[in-house]
């Protein structure tokens, strides 16, 4: 399943250094995502994988290092620009992170709001709306309140939020937190499906050993701030360094 | 669909929340407004006071117990002179004319201070804005209730002495009979009887000239009547009337008797002999007759002081006029 | 030495609170007038702030008016000075206990709204995620709160104040025999426009205050269940102990401007 179209990556990330006080969470980390990949970082928790993916989407500022994304420095970019970028990638939140005061067509709208004219898509809300949930199977939710559905669903509503604007960069941040291992499997299914439709690139944060298996061309294990070790998921499995094999089992 | 529907109910909603919240706010401001005569048309008169007894912008102005306006300036001219500016709503002045007067009243014990213009009886051109009213101050008349009320208390002493003196007279217990016997003391006795007679005379008539008097300001429809129609004021003078009625009465009663009596004694000698040798009586006829004087000459100083006062100058100049008409 | 130095670190805390809350304010008012402008959002708000409220700020307000005419009755009554008992009550509940009272029970019930739904958003990444779909925010969450709460708290005081009024008119008729037509001309006569407009443009601070100490304390919640409860309860005390110093200094300002 390995396939490395272009050699431009479309997501670059260069000695990224964030840090929390005295705290240095990333400390040069680097990574490349290329086109139609599914590339996984792994670490424990606190290690720094949600606040790499923030950096990503401009939601943290990084303290040093760049981040290009399709050609472009984003941590000089100026707020109206990294909308535009922003576009571009859809975003899975790890709680899912539905607005609790809107229904679920009004979740999935929001997106539109502000993109839609600049986008110059013609299709209509509701349109785009009902799209969007056939292709995460739940078409007759789209009424109900985000308090109404249980937790695979809101996830699901999540992906397909995340969609809406038919981004071609996916970042999954823990997409099967928080989910029973069957409801996980159905949400990794459905992340490739998506991926195979709309021939997106994927990168996906996350410490479930299943999921990386299964969805993973890559994976990058992030320790101390900096990927620790890069390859497949077999090679890793194989690897006798004390640390990798505590991940692995 | 519902989202829709519930939004625009909910701006429904909200409208009418913040539109009826708004109306609220506009019609307190405009009742308060009214209250303070913002947005009618209003006129303004002026009136001149020397004392103002607190009065503050502001303070009602009423007029004939209608309030028709506010006190809007206050200005001191010099030291007995203020000048109060009243704005007032322009269709209630239509009924004030330039002869009413203005004087500072309060609104009750605890109240606050007013003016109140009272209408006068005669014709009179209606006010126009910019006008000057008369005013009355109530120290004139305080002063004058004063002066009445020594007057009074006066008179009834003296009354009360005469009658004690002509009880014993009538009963035949006295020292009559010395009187007689000493030329000195009928002298003095006879010139005594001048005397009380010419007291009682010119009492009666103060009496009478008062009582006319008081009737005249009764029936007219002068400011002494809003004064007896007011408060504590009106019954004071309600009943100082009444009592100099009766003085007057008693007085002219007992100089009737005390003449009669005379008059008997000096035709019938053998009753002398029963007067007793009491010197006393002499002495406490005469000083019954200095009080009688006393009382005389202060009636006639407080008729002065009725004169010069300005309420009732009118009714003397009136009476002067009948006077020279008649001669 | 532990202590002062805890003590040392609490006024520092302090003062670092009431400088990022500038910082808040600041950043409002400079985003307050620029495009895009989430005017759905701000009428959505106003009905959640204003309507919602009306009946809470209407029970209350009627209680106040009918206990304080009740209380005040007997202490009046020893003077004989029954009659004045609409210009006192309409005066201290147009000036001062109206305004308070009201905003004190949304500082409640908005300050602990804002605090907690802003605060679980945070915790809930859902602000990220907004962030994330191309809309502001700050303009889209804090700006039409605070703008509501300015907004809505100036009209709920004055439901307030005249239900309060209602609500004392209704005793002095029952108790005192005073008919609603004399109870209200002596309540307009007793008020001038320095009882009233001062105390309304105080409301509008009030409002704000409460919008922006809740949109403050809920937008920068800290993390975890925990931190949700902070906000709101934070919310409610900050946006108290504000209402009472901006009454304080409205007190002082009306005193200059308006010759109480």
């Amino acid at each position: 399943m390995k396939h490395e179209i272009n050699t431009d990556p479309v997501l670059q990330i260069d000695s990224l250094v964030k840090s929390f006080g005295n705290n240095r969470v990333l400390n040069g980390f680097n990574l490349k995502l290329y086109e139609g990949e599914n590339l996984v970082v792994m670490g424990k928790s606190g290690s720094g994988k949600s606040v790499m993916i923030k950096c990503l989407v401009g939601l943290m500022h990084a303290d040093s290092g760049t981040i290009t994304i399709r050609g472009k420095d984003i941590t000089m970019m100026r707020p109206q620009e990294l909308d535009i970028l922003r576009t571009e990638i859809g975003f899975l939140f790890q709680g899912s992170a539905l607005y609790d005061s809107m229904t679920v067509r009004e979740n999935l709208e929001f997106p539109l709001r502000r993109h839609k004219e600049r986008l110059r898509i013609r299709e209509s809300n509701i349109n785009l709306v009902k799209e969007a949930l056939e292709n995460v199977g739940l078409s007759e939710a789209i009424d109900l309140m985000p308090a109404e559905l249980s937790g695979g669903m809101k996830r699901r509503v999540a992906l397909a939020r995340a969609l809406i604007l038919k981004p071609k960069i996916i970042l999954y941040d823990e997409p099967t937190t928080g989910l029973d291992p069957i409801t996980a499997k159905e949400i990794i299914e459905l992340m490739r499906t998506i991926q195979k439709k709309y021939s997106t690139s994927s990168l996906i944060i996350t410490h479930d050993v299943d999921c990386a298996r299964v969805i993973s061309n890559k994976i990058i294990l992030l320790i101390n701030g900096v990927n620790y070790i890069e390859g497949t998921y077999k090679q890793l499995v194989q690897s006798t360094d004390p640390l990798v094999k505590a991940f692995f089992k | 669909m519902s989202g829709i529907k519930n939004s625009s109910s909910q701006n429904f909603r909200l409208g009418v929340f913040v539109v009826l919240g708004t109306l609220i706010l506009i019609s307190a401001l405009y009742f308060i407004g009214k209250r303070q005569n913002l947005f009618s048309n209003t006129i303004t008169l002026y009136a001149e006071f020397k004392n103002l007894n607190g009065l503050q912008l502001g303070n009602n102005v009423r007029h004939a117990g209608i309030n028709v306006g506010v006190v809007n300036k206050i200005l001191m001219i010099n030291d007995s002179r203020i000048v109060v500016g009243m704005s007032i709503q322009e269709d209630l002045s239509q009924h004030i004319k330039q002869n009413a007067i203005a004087t500072i009243g309060s609104d009750g014990l605890v109240g606050n201070m007013l003016i109140n213009i009272i209408p006068q009886s005669g014709d009179g051109t209606i006010v126009k804005s910019g006008d000057t009213i008369r005013t009355y101050s109530r120290i004139g008349a305080d002063d004058m209730l004063t002066t009445l009320n020594v007057t009074n208390e006066n008179a009834a002493l003296l009354t009360a002495d005469l009658l004690k003196l002509t009880t014993k007279i009538l009963n035949g217990k006295g020292t009559l009979g010395m009187l007689i016997n000493d030329s000195l003391v009928a002298k003095d006795l006879k010139k005594t009887m001048n005397n009380l007679k010419l007291a009682s005379a010119q009492a009666s008539q103060v009496l009478r000239e008062t009582n006319a008097a008081f009737k005249t300001i009764q029936s007219n429809n002068s400011v002494i009547n809003t004064i007896a129609f007011d408060t504590v004021s009106g019954t004071q003078i309600k009943n100082l009337l009444a009592n100099l009625d009766e003085s007057s009465m008693k007085i002219k009663q007992m100089s009737t008797d005390l003449t009669n009596y005379f008059e008997q004694l000096k035709d019938a000698d053998g009753v002398l002999n029963y007067l007793t040798n009491d010197a006393s009586v002499v002495r406490s006829i005469d000083s019954t007759l200095f009080y009688i004087k006393e009382g005389t000459y202060k009636f006639n100083q407080s008729m002065e002081a009725l004169q010069h006062n300005f309420l009732l100058r009118g009714y003397f100049k009136k009476q002067e006029r009948l006077k020279e008409k008649k001669e | 030495m532990a202590y002062s130095q805890e003590v040392l670190a609490r006024f520092r805390n302090f003062f670092i609170e009431i400088g990022e809350l500038s910082f808040f304010a600041h950043r409002y008012f400079k985003e307050v007038f620029s495009p895009p402008f989430e005017f759905k959002e701000l009428l959505r708000q106003c009905y959640q702030i204003g309507n919602k409220s009306l009946l809470l700020v209407g029970v209350t307000g009627f209680i106040l008016g009918l206990v304080f005419t009740l209380q005040s009755r007997p202490t009046l009554m020893q003077f004989g000075a029954e009659s004045w008992m609409p210009s006192m009550v309409s005066i201290s509940i147009v000036r001062e206990i109206g305004p308070v009272i009201t905003a004190l029970i949304c500082a409640g019930r908005i300050g602990s709204g804002i605090g907690a739904e802003l605060g679980s958003m945070r915790v809930t990444e859902q602000i990220d995620a907004m962030e994330v779909s191309g809309t502001n925010p700050f303009k889209y969450l804090v700006i039409t709160r605070i703008t509501a709460a300015t907004l809505m708290l100036p009209i709920l005081v004055i439901f307030g104040d005249a239900i309060a009024l209602i609500g004392s008119a209704i005793v002095e008729n029952l108790k005192g025999a005073v008919s609603y037509q004399l109870y209200f001309g002596k309540v307009f006569n007793a008020l001038h426009f320095n009882d009233l407009i001062p105390a309304t443009i105080k409301t509008f601070f009030f409002g704000f205050a409460i919008g922006l100490v809740g949109c403050y304390k809920g937008y920068f919640c800290k993390k975890g269940t925990v931190g949700v409860g902070e906000a709101s309860n934070a919310a409610v005390v900050y946006s108290s102990m504000l209402l009472f110093i901006i009454d304080f200094i409205a007190v002082f300002v009306t005193d200059i401007f308006f010759e109480i």
